[in-house]
């Protein structure tokens, strides 16, 4: 978890009984971070936060976003925090050996938020939370971890709820500026910046994604390699096989084999007579197996 | 792609591997080969530099260095491991036709690289000492003590009355 500009030390309405909403932005994107941000303020600011003409950030341009973005800021009975979480993390957990997938990842990040707020001594008493998976699985799960806080998970909050609204625009408006300030790590030559929106449908990024697949790396560590659109990407790419495809679709009698082909990776020569054969330190002694040792009488 | 027949034309011309240095085509690739825990179905030159960014993680693990990089969305760990004192990496290659020797085919291999460390990567595992591939160099000791002459101490020492 990653998390940017730290919340500013405790407000003195911190005391008091506040209600946080928490909101996501970037889930669906098949490129850029992904990020959770939540609002808090006392109780007893509600009222006024009703006022402020927080909506669901989708609703909202851009520029009014931004505006908002900065008001709210600029807003001393209003506390916010965000937590962005980066392509390469997304592709990297859920790619793991023991993969973890989106809900779980948002679960987590939501979870570090409120300890994030609570950690600064902010009286959190009700968050208010879209829903992420089953709604009252989500509650559950959070109520036993905070048993002193009410959680709230409903559909669409962030227009139901001007505090969820209010997390939305922090969130939203951060993924954007992420995006578009975002250094690639490649340095490749011809790689431009023209990322669209990052969702799959966006003309734009389609186009970005084209111009920038690679046969042997796939993409540049801005995609999530996760993401089921990569694979229309990579139909004319190198095939590349990793020993932990092999608890890919369990039960499942391809995978198998492919697993019994990766006993060994790395070393490949083309005069193998069976790939099967490639577990290097076979039928030697105990000593060159543990150190896959293999003998090449010829190459 | 190495695409020579298999045919018993192999034990015809015995094979030879020339390991020589001097030829001015000898690349130091020290620092630059990697052993990726994947097959990559791929035999080819790939812009790897502008695309794989093995980055220091300040971590260590077994007092081996942890690097950390991506590829293909997986993050990996790898710690870079240099060849004991007194041994290279090479690279080889077929060596090129000519008219000397008159024939495509031969089983003579030249160096076109060498390296002196090699960074060996895991996918969601630290470097340990217990890698295959860390462990693989104990062969050398193992070798050294096996091919050693025998000295009459030595023959005295484990002489059995």
């Amino acid at each position: 978890m990653e998390s940017e500009k730290p919340p500013p030390p405790p407000p003195k309405w911190a005391s008091k009984p506040c209600i946080m909403g928490i909101d996501e932005a970037g889930r669906g994107p098949v490129l850029g971070p992904m990020v959770y941000g939540c609002l808090y303020c006392a109780r007893s600011y509600q009222k006024t936060l009703s006022t402020l003409n927080f909506a669901d950030s989708k609703t909202l341009k851009e520029e009014k976003r931004e505006e908002l973005f900065e008001s709210l800021k600029a807003d001393e009975s209003i506390g916010w925090a965000v937590d962005v979480i980066d392509p390469r993390e997304l592709s990297a957990k859920m790619l793991k050996k023991n993969k973890i997938n989106l809900n779980e990842i948002s679960h987590d990040s939501a979870i570090g938020l409120i300890n994030k707020v609570l950690s600064i001594d902010v009286l959190l008493t009700e968050v208010y939370l879209d829903t992420v998976g089953d709604a009252e699985k989500y509650r559950v799960k959070l109520s036993e971890r905070f048993p002193n806080i009410k959680f709230v998970v409903a559909k669409k909050a962030d227009s139901l709820y001007p505090v969820v609204s209010g997390a939305s625009i922090v969130a939203k408006v951060t993924r954007d500026r992420a995006l578009r300030d975002w250094v690639l790590d490649e340095t490749a030559e011809g790689l431009h910046r023209n990322f669209g929106s990052g969702y799959p449908g966006d003309p734009q990024t389609k186009a970005w994604l084209e111009d920038h697949k690679h046969p042997v790396f796939g993409f540049p560590t801005l995609v999530r390699f996760s993401w089921g659109t990569c694979t229309s990407y990579s139909k004319d790419s190198v095939q590349v096989l990793w020993e932990s495809d092999e608890t890919d679709e369990d039960g499942n009698g391809r995978s198998k084999k492919r697993q019994m082909k990766l006993t060994s990776v790395g070393f490949t020569t083309p005069k193998r007579k069976s790939e099967d054969d490639e577990s290097s330190g076979k039928g030697r002694c105990k000593f060159f197996q543990a150190r896959k040792l293999e003998l090449l009488p010829h190459f | 792609m190495d695409r020579r027949d298999e045919g018993p034309s192999l034990s015809a011309s015995p094979a030879t591997v020339d390991l020589s240095r001097d030829s001015a085509a000898d690349v130091d690739l020290t620092g630059k080969v990697h052993q990726l825990p994947c097959c990559i179905k791929y035999d080819g030159p790939a812009s790897i530099s502008h695309y794989f960014k093995p980055k220091p993680t300040g971590m260590e693990v077994d007092g081996l260095q942890v690097e950390e990089a991506y590829f293909r969305g997986r993050k990996l760990h790898g710690t870079t491991i240099a060849l004991p004192q007194g041994y290279s990496g090479f690279v080889l290659g077929k060596k090129s036709p000519n008219a000397e020797t008159n024939t495509t085919d031969s089983d003579c291999w030249q160096t076109n690289a060498t390296f002196q460390n090699v960074t060996v990567w895991n996918h969601d595992a630290m470097p340990s000492k217990d890698d295959a591939f860390v462990r693989a160099f104990h062969w050398f000791t193992a070798a050294n003590a096996l091919h050693r002459s025998v000295t009459a101490e030595d023959l005295e020492s484990t002489c059995i009355d």
